[in-house]
């Protein structure tokens, strides 16, 4: 029962990056239809973003009170990768909101390497040490064990989650987002300045991401340039899995897919949970096509 | 436009473009100056193990420069032909022809044995002695290439000490860990092989993570419900010190035990004061090691960095290719094999070196290592 605990926290947590991202994925395609391949990479950045933070910092970290650090190194971060991302949709998707379904996609693809080869280049692709800012104090409940970025990070998430979800169903501009992804054509005629909203989009997806990524840092204490990709994908088809399009259904396909995964290594095996976690995953797609919540159809690539 | 002449256009623009292209990889290709004789290196110089790899190219460069103030060898002054090896088959592979064509006399590296091995056949086909400094699977020297050496040990010898160390322990379930690379499922084979020979002692865990995932937390509660008495990573340290951390941080039981490629600085940044419980497997470091104490100072010296765990094994590598050079007067790598295989106790840094009949060391020593104060120290 113990270990059937430690692995649910262990999933969860996992879950909570998936989640985070996912919903990056998952705004973006319902507002634009655009799979912006290029998330996953704004995960990584924000990791590197808090890094860097941390580094100008220097000594002065320490010496700060964790009240202090805390917020900052989550705060900085997600607005510089949220403007990121906002500019990113500003120079290489909104030139082509009219253009076939193809070309967005293949620019996200280069956009995604861009980032992932300069990170690559300016680390020597070396993985680099994130210091962590938590005191590293673990909690045992019986056998189950709980560190103190656990502690964090799940409820930091569901926060986040919770601000988001208000924020798109109890706010004009999230009613304004969500009328866009109904009918952007009839959405600007009715007064709504799309191009604004849709950075806007971009903005919060960026910034949810580079808070995965320094939660990310800090919990594992390691990260270098090609942490976002595997995740990345990880997240989309965990957006998939819930609904593409859908924010609760990001939320659940992530947290869903940190379980799968970890029960997969926890009691299948460590080297195939990756295969199990996408077996489940097809198998859910092939009985459920639009996904757990999902009521838009999965376009095919 | 009329069609042809924009076609012609598009074509003009199409050599220009290849000209380009081609242009910078034939100016890189060069034929080593009248004068000199060029040495190889290849091994990690970007990637998670650019550290031991940049650590093993200064040890070569080490090498080459006693050689050069010597006078160089053969009346000639001695340059080095670096190429990045970032334990990928492909790039190796590659590396090793860009050496090839470079016109390199012999080669030393790599740092994972998944490039050493395809590295290998080319070398040999294109007679070109190559000497590894850390790769330690069995399967390189096993290709029956007479011209392949090592200065390190190989893992069915790590194996068998690592079992050894384990019955001292009397351990009875051990739990052992890997990540499908060449070297890392060799070793942990090889000792699951050594581990069959002690009765008493059973594998009662053996499975791999997946490099780089980071999240090792699954896999260790599933160990930790299986309550080992020793659990034994064979990974790189990227993932080893991590897993590590994590190991102790989830409280699994029983002592934590690394292979070889996780006795680096690297090891003890990523695993905190985690690194202090565990325990690790391999060859002496340099600075254990008293026959190494010039070199250590030089090193040290040179590049204001402490040498690391390999960089011993790869000077003398590198030493030992240019001394064979130097005493047999020739380049040519049929003599160069001849001589070596017939070497006796050649004293390197690292001890006496004779190289057996399939090119491996005679009388590696292993240790177990330990963490103190954020340094090696021995555990034994």
């Amino acid at each position: 029962m113990d270990t059937f605990l430690q692995q649910v926290i262990n999933g969860l947590t996992l879950g909570s990056f998936y989640a985070l991202v996912a919903l990056g994925y998952t705004m973006v395609y319902g507002i634009i239809r655009l799979i912006n391949f290029a998330h996953g990479d704004l995960f990584m950045v924000g990791a590197f973003a808090g890094l860097s933070l941390l580094s100008s910092l220097g000594g002065l970290a320490g010496k700060m009170s964790p009240f202090v650090i805390i917020p900052l190194v989550f705060i900085v971060p997600m607005a510089t990768v949220g403007l990121m991302g906002a500019v990113i949709e500003r120079l290489a998707y909104r030139p082509l909101r009219r253009a076939p379904r193809l070309s967005p996609l293949i620019t996200a693809i280069g956009v995604s390497l861009a980032l992932e080869i300069a990170v690559e280049l300016l680390t020597k692709a070396q993985y680099q040490l994130f210091p962590s800012v938590l005191p590293s104090t673990v909690w045992s409940i019986g056998n189950v064990v709980i560190s103190a970025a656990q502690v964090l990070i799940v409820p930091v998430t569901l926060a986040l989650m919770a601000a988001l979800y208000l924020f798109v169903q109890r706010t004009m501009l999230g009613k304004a987002m969500r009328a866009i992804a109904i009918d952007q054509d009839t959405a600007q005629m009715m007064g709504i300045n799309v191009d604004s909203l849709i950075s806007l989009t971009f903005f919060v997806g960026g910034a949810l991401a580079a808070a995965a990524g320094v939660m990310f840092g800090t919990y594992y204490g390691s990260i270098n340039f090609d942490m976002g990709f595997l995740l990345g994908l990880k997240a989309f088809t965990a957006a998939v899995l819930g609904g593409i399009g859908n924010i609760p259904g990001a939320m659940l396909g992530g947290y869903l897919l940190g379980l799968l995964e970890t029960f997969a290594a926890g009691y299948i095996s460590g080297e195939w949970k990756d295969v199990f976690a996408f077996l489940i995953l097809i198998g859910v797609l092939t009985l459920r096509p639009t996904g757990i919540l999902g009521e838009h159809v999965v376009e095919k690539i | 436009m009329k069609a042809t002449i924009r076609h012609s256009l598009v074509a003009a623009l199409g050599i220009v473009a290849l000209t380009f292209a081609v242009a910078p990889v034939a100016a890189h290709a060069t034929v080593p100056k009248a004068g000199t004789i060029k040495l190889g290196y290849f091994g990690p110089l970007t990637g998670s193990n650019a550290v031991e790899g940049i650590d093993m190219e200064n040890a070569a460069k080490l090498a080459i420069d006693n050689w050069n103030k010597k006078g160089g060898v053969l009346g000639d002054q001695i340059t080095l032909d670096a190429q990045d090896s970032p334990c990928v088959a492909a790039v190796a592979v590659q590396a090793a022809q860009k050496l090839v064509t470079d016109g390199v006399v012999g080669v030393v590296g790599p740092y994972c044995s998944s490039d050493a091995i395809p590295a290998s056949v080319i070398y040999h086909r294109a007679g070109i002695p190559f000497i590894t400094g850390a790769s330690t699977n069995p399967k390189l020297t096993e290709q029956g290439f007479d011209d392949v050496f090592r200065t390190v040990g190989r893992d069915d010898e790590q194996g068998v000490f690592a079992a050894s160390i384990m019955a001292g322990w009397h351990a009875k379930r051990i739990a052992i860990v890997h990540d499908n690379t060449t070297y890392a499922h060799g070793l942990a084979t090889q000792t699951q092989v050594a581990l069959a020979k002690h009765p008493g002692m059973k594998v009662v865990f053996f499975d791999a993570i997946v490099p780089g995932s980071r999240d090792f937390t699954a896999i260790l509660t599933r160990i930790r419900s299986v309550k080992p008495d020793v659990t034994y990573f064979t990974g790189y340290v990227a993932d080893g010190g991590l897993f590590v951390k994590q190991f102790v941080s989830l409280g699994v039981p029983g002592r934590i035990m690394a292979g070889d490629a996780n006795n680096g600085a690297e090891f003890i940044s990523l695993a905190g004061k985690a690194s202090e419980k565990a325990f690790i497997t391999g060859a002496l470091l340099p600075q254990m090691v008293p026959s190494a104490a010039g070199f250590v100072k030089q090193f040290t010296a040179k590049y204001h960095l402490a040498p690391g765990p390999y960089s011993g094994y790869t000077y003398d590598a590198m030493d030992i290719l240019l001394y064979a050079i130097q005493k047999t007067g020739s380049t040519n790598g049929a003599t160069l094999v001849r001589f070596l295989k017939g070497l006796k106790n050649y004293p390197g840094v690292t001890g006496p070196i004779t190289f057996t009949s399939t090119g491996d060391r005679k009388q590696i020593q292993y240790t177990l290592l330990t963490v103190r104060h954020g340094q090696f120290v021995r555990a034994m």
